[in-house]
């Protein structure tokens, strides 16, 4: 057997070399962007400060636009999260070999999104030492009820979809890496849980993982229906739609495939995985994105068609708002930039590459983020009731440097806590599936590393 | 001299500063207004609910032209009762009719009856308040509440907590047996 040295570190095979180097050695361009990343968190949070000694006056929502870019920002992270279920259930179940490689950064990507747009709810709240009264004042008629267990619910399922998919890993990590600190070897040897590749513990694993894809999927689409129905049951103009539940859902597929390609394109890069991530990794994730944005262009025919055709009364302000008022810029930029042009430039090969494809998906992800924009802040200024004799800034809403801050500081927080996945854990599974294999469930054969 | 420096000035000041305060007495007492007294009676007839009140000053001459407030409490505010302006009558009477359809705070139909005076330029700012049986009873009873979305959480429709609780407990159940599973492979050993 070939070893290979790494920082002093031997690894078995060039493959344990690739994937697990990274973990033993801190470049200095690491540092810095950790260290970039907490300088936005401390700036939100020092804006944070100032929201709970000043209270929500330091934003600019008021009566009538009370859900600002905070909640934008919620729907959007919430989106984000789905993605983990996307690669982790729907691909895995319907055996797409390809993206297997991409399944635990989509798990990381879930995990992270998950925690941030918990984080971000109770920085919305005016007072969030009233957090609690949630539960003490539980009301399971309310909407908002069923969204704290849901989201409580997938971020506990998404945790452990994560920790299944890399258990044979992190074994892996406290029985060969020697190189590295204390700390890590121990947190690896907890983690772990006693780990040893047994043909018990293998059989037990792949069948809580299958459990597991297939539980995920309905707690996925349940999580971002049930945000979606913190709208549908609100009685504004937009939201008043049996159509927004697979509008969300669908929207967020779209987001998140977008977000795969460009955390793909990093990792791939930084970490020296160009033979794991290979150019049809790319060019497959942009066929995806195109049938996932198909299936939300459907979605947002059907979402503005039916109001735009029949121009009832505020409903009908709220649809010229949008196509012709002062939110039309947004609007076409999210539904041409962000959504028909992607779909047609990605028809073509060369467009599927993967620098192209980055680029598409920065459109992609921008377009997701203004589009939660576009559903919140137009529909709460047109409330059914007449607005009369108010103060001026409860007219408008442009967010205040408190929000951008807050609001950046939660994009931080979800790189922050990608990049430290990233740097504990393998990106992609070390030991792949066929070491793992079950002859039978009687005598189970594990086939040893040998290559 | 060099007292004289600091002396002179320091005697001045303190002379301004003598008028000035010996005067604020002067300058308040001019504007001081008086107490005013407000009796304040409930009577009801034909349905007719009437409020009245009684003002009279100090040495208990009735007060006219005086207005006053009338309001009943509600949980978060005053809820304003008769006309915007009311004022006394030359014997320092005012009569307001209570309205017949004002919800009680309370089983017993009590609502709190305040009768101010306001910004009066001669007598001071007053509140009474009284309770009085007046409202509609209102039933706070949750028992006898119907089920229903709006109703407290302890009238939830059965069919929604049902279908809730049937879902949570599912798919919890399946997260403790992963748990469960997890801590099974923790105890295998080699």
């Amino acid at each position: 057997m070939k070893k290979e040295i790494s920082n002093g570190q031997v690894f078995e095979t060039s493959r344990e070399k690739d994937l697990l180097s990274h973990l033993i050695s801190t470049s200095q361009k690491y540092k810095l962007w950790i260290a970039f990343l907490l300088l936005i968190i401390l700036f939100g949070m020092f804006a944070y400060y100032r929201q709970v000694k000043y209270g929500l006056i330091v934003t600019a929502m008021r009566d009538f636009t009370s859900w600002g870019i905070y909640i934008s920002n919620f729907v959007f992270l919430v989106a984000i999260s789905l993605v983990g279920s996307l690669f982790s259930s729907i691909l895995k179940l319907n055996n797409n070999v390809w993206a297997k490689p991409l399944i635990r950064v989509s798990e990381f990507i879930a995990v992270a999104a998950i925690i941030c747009a918990s984080v971000i709810i109770i920085i919305d709240m005016g007072r969030p030492d009233r957090f609690f009264y949630v539960i003490t004042h539980f009301r399971i008629q309310s909407p908002i009820i069923w969204d704290v267990i849901i989201i409580s619910t997938y971020l506990v399922i998404s945790v452990l979809l994560l920790y299944i998919s890399i258990l044979p890993d992190i074994a892996l990590c406290r029985d060969r890496l020697t190189e590295i600190p204390n700390w890590k070897k121990k947190f690896y040897r907890i983690m772990a849980i006693n780990w040893v590749n047994h043909p018990k513990q293998v059989a037990i694993l792949k069948k809580v993982s299958k459990i597991l894809a297939v539980a995920v999927l309905p707690v996925a689409f349940a999580i971002h229906t049930v945000t979606s129905w913190l709208f549908a049951t609100t009685w504004r103009p937009g939201w008043d739609s049996t159509n927004l539940g697979p509008y969300f859902v669908s929207g967020a597929f779209m987001a998140g495939a977008a977000v795969i390609v460009i955390a793909m394109y990093f990792i791939r890069n930084q970490l020296k995985l160009k033979s794991y991530i290979t150019e049809s990794h790319f060019n497959n994730m942009g066929k995806l994105l195109v049938l996932l944005s198909l299936v939300y262009l459907y979605f947002n025919i059907n979402e503005y068609l039916g109001p735009a055709f029949k121009m009832v009364g505020v409903e009908g302000e709220h649809i010229t708002e949008l196509f012709a008022g002062k939110y039309s810029f947004l609007y076409w930029f999210v539904q041409l930039g962000g959504l028909v042009l992607p779909i047609i430039l990605l028809l073509f090969r060369k467009m599927r590459n993967p620098v192209p494809l980055l680029i598409i998906s920065f459109f992609v992800i921008l377009g997701a983020w203004v589009k939660r924009f576009l559903i919140v802040i137009p529909s709460l200024q047109h409330p059914y009731l007449p607005i009369q004799d108010v103060e001026e800034s409860y007219l408008h809403y442009i967010p205040t440097w408190e929000e951008w801050a807050i609001t950046l500081a939660s994009f931080a927080s979800l790189l922050l806590i990608v990049t430290i996945l990233i740097k504990l854990f393998p990106v992609l599974p070390v030991q792949e599936d066929e070491k793992l294999v079950i002859n039978t469930d009687i005598n189970p054969l594990i086939i040893k590393n040998e290559s | 001299m060099k007292v004289n420096r600091y002396l002179y000035p320091a005697l001045k000041i303190f002379l301004l500063m003598g008028l000035i305060f010996g005067n604020i007495p002067l300058a308040f007492g001019q504007d001081a207004k008086e107490d005013a007294k407000i009796a304040v009676s409930f009577s009801e007839e034909n349905d007719i609910k009437t409020i009245t009140a009684i003002a009279v000053d100090k040495t208990g001459e009735p007060i006219e032209e005086l207005e006053l407030y009338f309001y009943v409490k509600r949980t978060f505010s005053l809820l304003p009762v008769g006309d915007p302006f009311n004022s006394t009558d030359e014997n320092g009477m005012l009569e307001v009719v209570f309205p017949n359809d004002l919800p009680g705070d309370d089983a017993k139909g009590n609502v709190t009856i305040v009768v101010k005076i306001k910004e009066s330029d001669l007598y001071n700012d007053l509140s009474l308040e009284s309770t009085k049986n007046w409202g509609i009873p209102i039933s706070l009873d949750p028992l006898k509440e119907k089920r229903s979305l709006w109703a407290s959480s302890a009238n939830a429709p059965i069919s929604l907590i049902t279908g809730v609780s049937i879902m949570i407990f599912g798919i919890w159940y399946i997260i403790f047996y992963i748990f469960f599973k997890l801590y099974k492979i923790s105890k295998i050993r080699t």
